[in-house]
This record gives structure tokens, sequence and C-alpha cells, in this order.
């Protein structure tokens, strides 16, 4: 599993020094001492409570947040802003309402042929299984149908990574279980790096191969637990339920009480 | 099963039986579509009116009856109606497009650069709080009294709703929809063309019709004050040869001609904006 050689892509290494958002309230110290590497293949989960700075490392590694002390490598190479090497989808499904399904997917292929580009398209579509809804527009799909258009679009350009930013959580709790277990076929299916964020442990044990697990004010990693359990997991399963109270455990250490922080910022 | 139960259910299908019944207030009365009652006011006060005016109840100096306005509109159009009424429009379709291209291209500029909207937007917005129709003195003086003046007036009725209704909405554009155009790497003018133009069509299709409304509007006021062509010309000389049918036929003539430029924005808005929701 492990590999630290680049034979296999879609490695991460995570150096972040310091990441802070100056304000009218004064400097807000999001990340600290942030070191992590990723290997590829590998689905990793970022657990932790709000104003941890979760999405904020997300966001780094995406190349949307950009003043930062430290660096970010993929591959070994030094990221220096946005990529199709990384594939993004957000807590929002952010479809463009003018497209249909089919162009929203395509969105980011401008430049490829068409037959391929539309080929491209199509498997993704089929991928996340809404074939029958290609040329609909996004008013007409349900919140969980937009989210996997979002996934389809995040993939279509074959990023080495990628990166979820809470993708379900505005999603009913059974559409959500349905999307996890989705989520986890397309992630067998194409082998690519998975980070995803979340503030919902039982959600990270049923995904993660590891979880890391951050505490707020400054963000930093508290622990990281890898998952040893075999998939599909079953969420009544004994040692299931003891892995999510030992993330639970590290999230609320004793003598801690749930921090009161600001909102993901 | 209990009586309270009981109770609840009978309740329940009373509800029901209630909502599926025909809106309250026609139960039991004639019902009538809505397509007929748009038409009950505007047929009867029509056929009133042709009803007093022919008993002679309504000065025909004043208020002809309908089917003498339409005897009066027929007669025009045998002789110079058309060429009156194309002057008309192509003075509306060039000062709209003079005025709605000046409006696009500000609009543009300060919705992209926040520059470039620093620097003239409060200029343009002071500009705006002049009622429009009080420069009239100075185009006429500066442009004279023929074209000129009367196309630079039309224009500056469509130009501020057409620039209100581009610049602020692209200002406004959702900064999360801006980030997947930066995920993709797009440059600038890719933003523009393929995130922002799109997302603020709605908001300018809407500046467009209300640019063009404006335009019809400032016709009829650069022909009221001096023209000798155009409608508004029919309606002064309606006015000076005390033929009240020649004024009202004309200013049928705006509603109509308005109301159909209207309708053709509005179909190709529509088919710009293409199946999207709202």
């Amino acid at each position: 599993m492990v590999n630290n050689g680049f034979d296999q892509r879609g490695t991460v290494n995570i150096e972040i020094v310091h990441k802070a958002f100056s304000g009218s309230k004064g400097t807000l110290v999001a990340l600290k001492d942030i070191l992590l590497t990723i290997n590829p293949g590998e689905f990793v989960c970022i657990v932790g409570g709000s104003g941890c700075g979760k999405t904020t490392l997300l966001r780094i590694i995406a190349g949307l947040e950009t003043e930062y002390e430290g660096a970010v490598f993929l591959d070994g190479k030094k990221l220096t802003g946005t990529g199709l090497d990384r594939g993004v989808v957000f807590q929002e499904h952010r479809l463009l309402s003018w497209l249909t399904v089919h162009d929203n997917v395509g969105f980011g292929l401008a430049g490829r042929p068409p037959e391929e580009r539309s080929r491209d398209i199509r498997h993704y579509i089929s991928l996340v299984g809404l074939d029958k809804f290609e040329y609909e527009y996004p008013h007409q799909l349900s919140g969980g149908m937009s989210q996997r258009v979002a996934v389809a679009r995040a993939l279509v350009g074959r990023p080495e990574v990628l990166l979820l930013d809470e993708p379900f959580a505005s999603l009913d709790a059974l559409t959500r279980m349905r999307m996890q277990q989705e989520i986890l076929q397309i992630w067998e299916a194409e082998r690519t790096t998975v980070v995803l964020v979340t503030h919902d442990i039982e959600e990270a044990v049923y995904l993660a191969d590891r979880i890391v697990i951050m505490s707020p004010q400054p963000g930093t990693v508290r622990n990281i637990l890898p998952v040893r359990l075999s998939r599909p997991r079953d969420r009544s399963d004994r040692e299931f339920v003891g892995v999510s109270k030992s993330v639970h455990d590290e999230l609320f250490a004793p003598g801690e009480m749930p921090h009161l922080a600001p909102d993901d910022f | 099963m209990s009586t309270a139960e009981q109770d609840r259910r009978l309740m329940w299908k009373g509800a029901t039986t209630e909502s599926t019944a025909k809106p309250s207030g026609n139960t039991g009365r004639i019902y009538i579509p809505d397509r007929i009652l748009d038409w009950i006011i505007p047929v009867s006060v029509l056929l009133a009116w042709e009803f007093l005016a022919r008993l002679g109840m309504l000065p025909p100096n004043w208020l002809p009856a309908p089917t003498v306005v339409g005897q009066t509109t027929y007669q025009l159009a045998l002789t110079d109606l058309l060429k009156h009424v194309g002057i008309t429009t192509a003075r509306v379709a060039v000062g709209f497009l003079l005025g709605a291209s000046a409006g696009t291209l500000l609009g543009g500029v300060t919705g992209y650069l926040a520059v470039a909207r620093k620097l003239l937007d409060p200029s343009l917005q002071a500009l705006r709080s002049v009622p429009s129709i009080a420069w009239v003195p100075l185009f006429l003086l500066w442009l004279g009294i023929h074209e000129t003046s009367k196309i630079a007036l039309i224009s500056l009725g469509a130009f501020f709703p057409v620039y209100l209704n581009l610049s602020a909405p692209m200002r406004q554009v959702d900064p999360k929809l801006l980030e997947v155009g930066k995920l993709y790497r797009l440059s600038g003018f890719q933003m523009v063309r393929r995130l922002i133009l799109p997302a603020v069509l709605p908001e300018y299709i809407v500046g467009l019709r209300s640019g063009l409304g404006l335009a019809w509007m400032f016709v009829v006021a650069a022909e009221l004050l001096g023209a000798s062509s155009g409608i508004g010309y029919l309606m002064v000389d309606g006015e000076m040869t005390g033929r009240a049918a020649v004024i009202l036929a004309s200013v049928i003539l705006f509603a109509v001609f308005g109301k159909a430029t209207d309708w053709m924005m509005n179909a190709v808005g529509r088919r710009l904006l293409g199946h999207r929701a709202g």
C-alpha cells in the first residue's frame, strides 16, 4: 500500500507551516504545522469540527488558497495553483444553470477534440449513473443527482487526486449513504487518490483507509488513524463502532468540550 | 380503533374532499375561464363607449367612438401612415441600438474592471439622477431640431437600463461559480465568456427590454417636441387640427408597436435563455 516512489501517480505531500486569515477582527491562524503524506490510490478522510481548518487544508491542495507558508507537492512537483491534475467537489454542486448535464461535466475539457471529449463525458455520466439525464438542466435534478454530476465533472479530466469538501453534507441521510457507497465504487474503478473532508465520523470510518483527525485553534493534525476494516463495511459491525468511538474520543479528548469556533472559513 | 382515531380519520377524509373541490367561491356557480375574465372589462368599456358615443352623449370632437377611431386609422393607412410608422420605428431602432451598445460596452467594462467602475460609475450615476427629458433643450441647442437630437434623446433613454442591468449583475456573479472557472484555469477572457456573461444574461435581457420600452417612451417625447414626421407628429397634427380620432389612433399605434417590439425582444430573450429555470 505505502509507496513513496513516484512510479504510481497521485502522491500528495503536505508541508504547511502556517496559514492565517486576516480580517477586521484581527488575524486568525487557520493551520499550523501540518505534515502529511497521502499515498497513491489512498482514500483519506479529514475529520474535525467547525473551524479546525479542514476545508482550508483541502482548498490549499486544490490550489484555491495560495497565500500560506509552506508547500504542497503532487508526485514531487510543487503546486502553485489550480490544475486539472486535481478534481474538486464542493459541498454545493456548483453546476452552471445554463448548461446541460453533458456540458457541465465537459466544462473543463474545452481544448479536447470533440469526439474524445464526448466519449469521456458519456463515460463519466454513466459512471455516476445519470445516462438518462445527459441533456437535462441542473434545475431538473435532485440534490443527490446534482452532486453526482459534480463528481463526474471532477473526474472527467482524469485527475490524479480527487478532493471532496463535505460533498454529501447537504443531502438527506438515505441519499448520503447511497452516495457514500457510490463514491467507493467510483474510487475502486478509477483508483485515484481521494481526500474527503467531513465532520461526519461515521462517513469517515465507512470510507477511509486512514482518518486524519484535526483540532482547531490553530488547525493542526491531532492524530492519524488507519482503518483496517475490509470493504464493504457494515456500519453496525462491532469493529466499525469501535473505530468510530476511537475517532470520537480523539475529537473530544478528556476534559475538552466541542469547540465553539467560528464557522468554517 | 378508538373514537379519537375515528374522528381524526373522518376529519382527514373531510379535508381531502374539500381540497379536491373547485376553488372556494366558484362552488355551485358558473365557472369562467381566466382568458375570458381578462377580456370582460376592456370589451364592456369599448361597448359602453361606442354606445354612449352613438347616443350623442360624448362630444365627438373630444371622444369619438371606437369605430370612428378605427375608420380614421384606416383612412390614414391609405395615405401616409406607413411613412410615419416607418420613421418612428427607425428612430427607435437606431436610438436603441446606439444606447444599448453604449450601455453594453460601459456596463461590461465597469462590471469587469474595478478601476473602470470606480472611475466611471459615480459620474454615470450622477447623470442618471437628471430626468432625461431635462436634457432636451440642451440637445436641441447642440444638435439642432432634426434627427440627431431625437436619436440622442432615445439613446439616452435606452442606455441606463442596459448599463445598470449589466454592470451590477456582473459584479455580483456568485464567487463560488468563479472558483469553478479558476479550478479549470480559465483565462480572464474565458471567465467572462463562459461564466460571467451566461450568468448575467437573464438580467441583461431584462435591461434590454426596459431599454427598448424607454426608447419608445422617448421617441414620443422627441416627436412631440418638434417633428415633421412620425407617429408623434401625427398626434401633434391631430391636436392642432382638433381631430381627437387622429390622436387616439396614434396612441393605439404607439401601444401596438411598443408591445410588438417588446414581444420580439422577449422571444429572442427566451430563445437565448433556453431551458433555464425561472
